[in-house]
């Protein structure tokens, strides 16, 4: 079985991305790309594809290494334990710091400009990654390898 | 587009010069390829997160010089060159810039 036809859409965004579209159909088409979802992820995922097609050069010896010691017990044991010990220590650590804050016998007006600096970090902190994560799939930029 | 580093594209004739183009991009490692890159720094070879990183930056840089030519009308970009410079411990900085012209 064939697979189905590309959509309009879908043939659009591929002369898009391989910057095909006259200039009057490209503006025309960025202007739709601010309006659907849709159609900025369809563009993202071939400009993946684009940036994989630019590394034609052929795979080092030492990659074939880097991805057999990938795949060994031994060393994704290491990495994970490593990783997880480092995670609750850190965890362990936070948790010690805002009961230190809380029961500590600190003055209100150290206390209180703690707690704001700690907050006011964690909030920009979380607006940070939230963004980040709202633009990953935007980012094709990620897989380039070297 | 047809991007060279040299001043002139053999068999084919600059009509236009439509002037400077130039993308840059500054990209940052996260903290966990941070820490993995510093420890393989204690051992030696090749820091492979820092070496994608650098990647990352120059194709981005790369995409936004292109799109400021294409949008200019140019249909290749002559004389090339990158630059770099350090911005942040842990981030990589690439400028990429040339001339954009028209070649009939």
């Amino acid at each position: 079985m064939s697979p189905p036809a590309p959509s309009r859409d879908e043939l659009l965004a591929m002369a898009f991305v391989d910057d095909e579209l006259a200039p009057e159909a490209r503006a025309e088409f960025e202007q739709r790309l601010a309006r659907e979802p849709a159609l900025r992820r369809e563009v993202s995922a071939l400009k993946d594809l684009e940036l994989l097609a630019r590394e034609a050069a052929p795979k080092e010896l030492v990659e074939h290494e880097w991805a057999a010691l990938a795949r060994e017990p031994a060393q994704r044991a290491a990495l994970g334990l490593g990783a997880t010990l480092l995670v609750v220590g850190v965890l362990a650590l936070a948790t010690y710091g805002v009961y230190f804050l809380i029961e500590a016998p600190l003055p209100p007006l150290l206390r209180w400009p703690l707690v704001t600096v700690l907050l006011g970090g964690a909030f920009l902190f979380g607006a940070v990654l939230r963004a980040r994560l709202r633009t990953l799939p935007h980012d094709p930029y990620r897989h380039v390898r070297r | 587009m047809i991007l060279t580093t040299t001043d002139t594209i053999p068999g084919r004739e600059i009509v236009e010069t439509i002037g400077l183009v130039r993308g840059s991009a500054v990209r940052g490692a996260h903290l966990g390829h941070d820490m993995m890159a510093k420890l393989k720094n204690l051992v030696g070879g090749e820091l492979a997160e820092y070496t994608k990183l650098l990647a990352e930056a120059r194709e981005q840089a790369l995409d936004r010089m292109q799109a400021e030519a294409r949008a200019r009308g140019a249909t290749a970009i002559v004389a090339v060159r990158f630059a770099s410079s350090d911005v942040d411990d842990g981030a990589a900085e690439v400028l990429v810039y040339g001339t954009a012209v028209r070649v009939g």
